[in-house]
């Protein structure tokens, strides 16, 4: 573990200060882009991120690589990239932590990724109430402006690139890729029926790459020390680092870049500290809210999208968070399927049926009203909605929920027999 | 008399757009004057057919009555007093009434 603490998007793997554009170029800040006025072609930059391997930091763990190629086959023009920091993910602060105190690490991935698919137009889509860290960028975009990183004729080239600040909504699904163009284009935050992807026509119908914040802030070192260092990190199906976000379950909060494949266990109790409270870990949920929950016994799973997908579980965009003894299962599920009920935008019958269904379950279970069979009735409803929304919202309480069932079972018959949480 | 049949009108925002809330109403009220005390006229959360909405289901007989509009009221009030099922407006997937029926049987209205 000697590379765990030593960082390549953040200095040290702690996103600390905010770092000025002075900082930034001391690290090799805008090597990178400095290439292009030497020498670097697009096709070059978009095979380095195709050869590392890198993949989507947003949760679905896309390559990076590939959805840059599936842009760059399309001939249409104009085409856009879209640097999505809606961050509406419970728990998870990291896009907002890199983009307040990394902001130009961030703009020069934006400009490498619309250099490399051939863009001249790239948006930062920030959550709207992120009032510093679009402060910060806004200054970013400024200071890169006069030394000619940004705008017509970067750095003496032809190369033009203009960059725009969109400020999204708050709502969960306005984090989704296609809601986050909807916005763009000054409608609502509705996530749109795919097929077509955004790389065939995303925004204004154009070929669009939408990379989450964090992906977009490894692409500078990448660039600049190739796809070969980059993969020192990680394992093979999952290189480089990632960020992690902790909550105030454990002694130290915060949000720490470790190598994919890194134990959980390290992240929690080596990063964290371990759990603030005395009582025993009884479960842990290491993927955000969509994640099902892992065992105590499973803390030695390497935190890489493989690796969690064996143990049952998902990476997410890297949310983890814990669950002491004590907590009633039923309880946590219902507050869970509660947020995704709230959270649908309505607009997918099947979404909305499910997510108001399993919300009704789950409340009869915990009221103790009525048996058994109403346990089996959530795999049903599950299985019958599967991918039937427009996003990928209405696969999401599926696993905590299942988990849940199987795992902590008795929880669920105390509150079926009594009404009450197991005690 | 307690009630041991349901009818169950959808009050989510589809149906809603298209008048299940006046359905409930009036469903309440025929069923009131028609004096069946066995049938509880209730508003439910979302049946999954949105696009053929308003919905109403009629509990435990399982009759599914869809794109329902205030013309039809007469003809389901009188089912529920020992009239005709009113099967033409059943026009909805098997698929998805087996889900449905399988909630409503899991004691889910």
């Amino acid at each position: 573990m000697s590379s765990a603490r030593k960082g390549i998007l953040v200095p040290n793997g702690r996103i600390a200060g905010s770092e000025t554009l002075d900082e930034y170029m001391a690290r090799g800040g805008y090597e990178a882009l400095r290439r292009i006025a030497e020498s670097l072609t697009p096709p070059e930059v978009v095979q380095e991120i195709v050869a590392s391997g890198l993949q989507g930091r947003g949760g679905a763990g896309f390559p990076t690589g590939k959805k840059w190629e599936l842009a760059v086959t399309n001939h249409a023009s104009p085409r856009y990239v879209v640097a999505n920091g809606g961050e509406d993910e419970p728990g998870s602060v990291k896009d907002r932590l890199v983009m307040e105190n990394h902001p130009h690490l961030v703009l020069e991935g934006l400009l490498l990724s619309a250099f490399a698919v051939g863009a001249e137009t790239a948006y930062l889509y920030v959550n709207h109430t992120l009032d510093k860290a679009i402060k910060r960028l806004e200054d970013a975009l400024r200071e890169a402006r006069e030394r000619s990183f940004v705008g017509t004729a970067i750095l003496g080239t032809s190369v033009n690139v203009e960059v725009n600040i969109c400020r999204a909504p708050t709502e969960y699904v306005a984090g989704e890729d296609t809601a986050a163009l909807e916005v763009i284009e000054g409608k609502k935050p509705l996530p749109r029926q795919k097929p077509p992807y955004p790389t065939t026509a995303g925004l204004f119908g154009q070929p669009t790459v939408v990379n989450n914040v964090e992906t977009v802030a490894n692409i500078p070192a990448i660039i600049r020390n190739g796809a070969q260092w980059y993969r020192q990190y990680g394992t093979k199906e999952s290189p480089g680092t990632m960020l992690f976000s902790l909550g105030e379950e454990v002694v130290q909060p915060g949000v720490y870049e470790l190598p994919l494949g890194t134990p959980l266990r390290f992240l929690i109790y080596e990063c964290g500290g371990g759990p603030r409270w005395n009582s025993e870990l009884k479960a842990i949920l290491p993927g955000g809210p969509s994640s099902a929950f892992l065992l105590p016994n499973q803390l030695e799973t390497p935190l890489d999208h493989q690796s969690m997908r064996a143990a049952g579980s998902a990476l997410g965009c890297g949310v983890v968070r814990l669950i002491p003894q004590g907590v009633c299962m039923v309880e946590e599920v219902l507050r869970i399927a509660d947020f995704f009920s709230r959270e649908s935008c309505d607009q997918c019958p099947a979404c909305r049926m499910e997510t108001n269904t399993l919300v009704a379950l789950l409340q009869r279970v915990q009221k103790g009203q009525g048996d058994k069979v109403l346990l089996d009735q959530f795999s049903k409803v599950l299985e019958f909605n599967r991918g039937k929304g427009f996003c990928a919202l209405i696969n999401m309480p599926g696993p905590p929920i299942l988990s849940a069932i199987r795992l902590f079972r008795t929880d669920f018959d105390s509150h079926l027999t009594t009404g009450t949480c197991p005690r | 008399m307690s009630a041991t049949r349901y009818l169950l009108v959808c009050q989510n925002v589809d149906c809603k757009n298209r008048g299940s809330e006046l359905l409930l109403t009036e469903l309440k009220k025929r069923a009131a004057e028609s004096g069946c005390t066995d049938v509880e006229v209730k508003p439910y959360m979302c049946f999954g057919a949105c696009h053929e909405g308003p919905n109403i289901v009629l509990y435990p007989e399982k009759s599914w009555y869809a794109g329902v509009k205030l013309e039809d009221l007469d003809e389901i009030a009188a089912h529920l007093t020992g009239g005709p099922d009113v099967v033409r407006l059943d026009k909805i997937d098997r698929s998805l009434k087996e889900l449905i029926y399988q909630l409503l049987d899991a004691g889910l209205f």
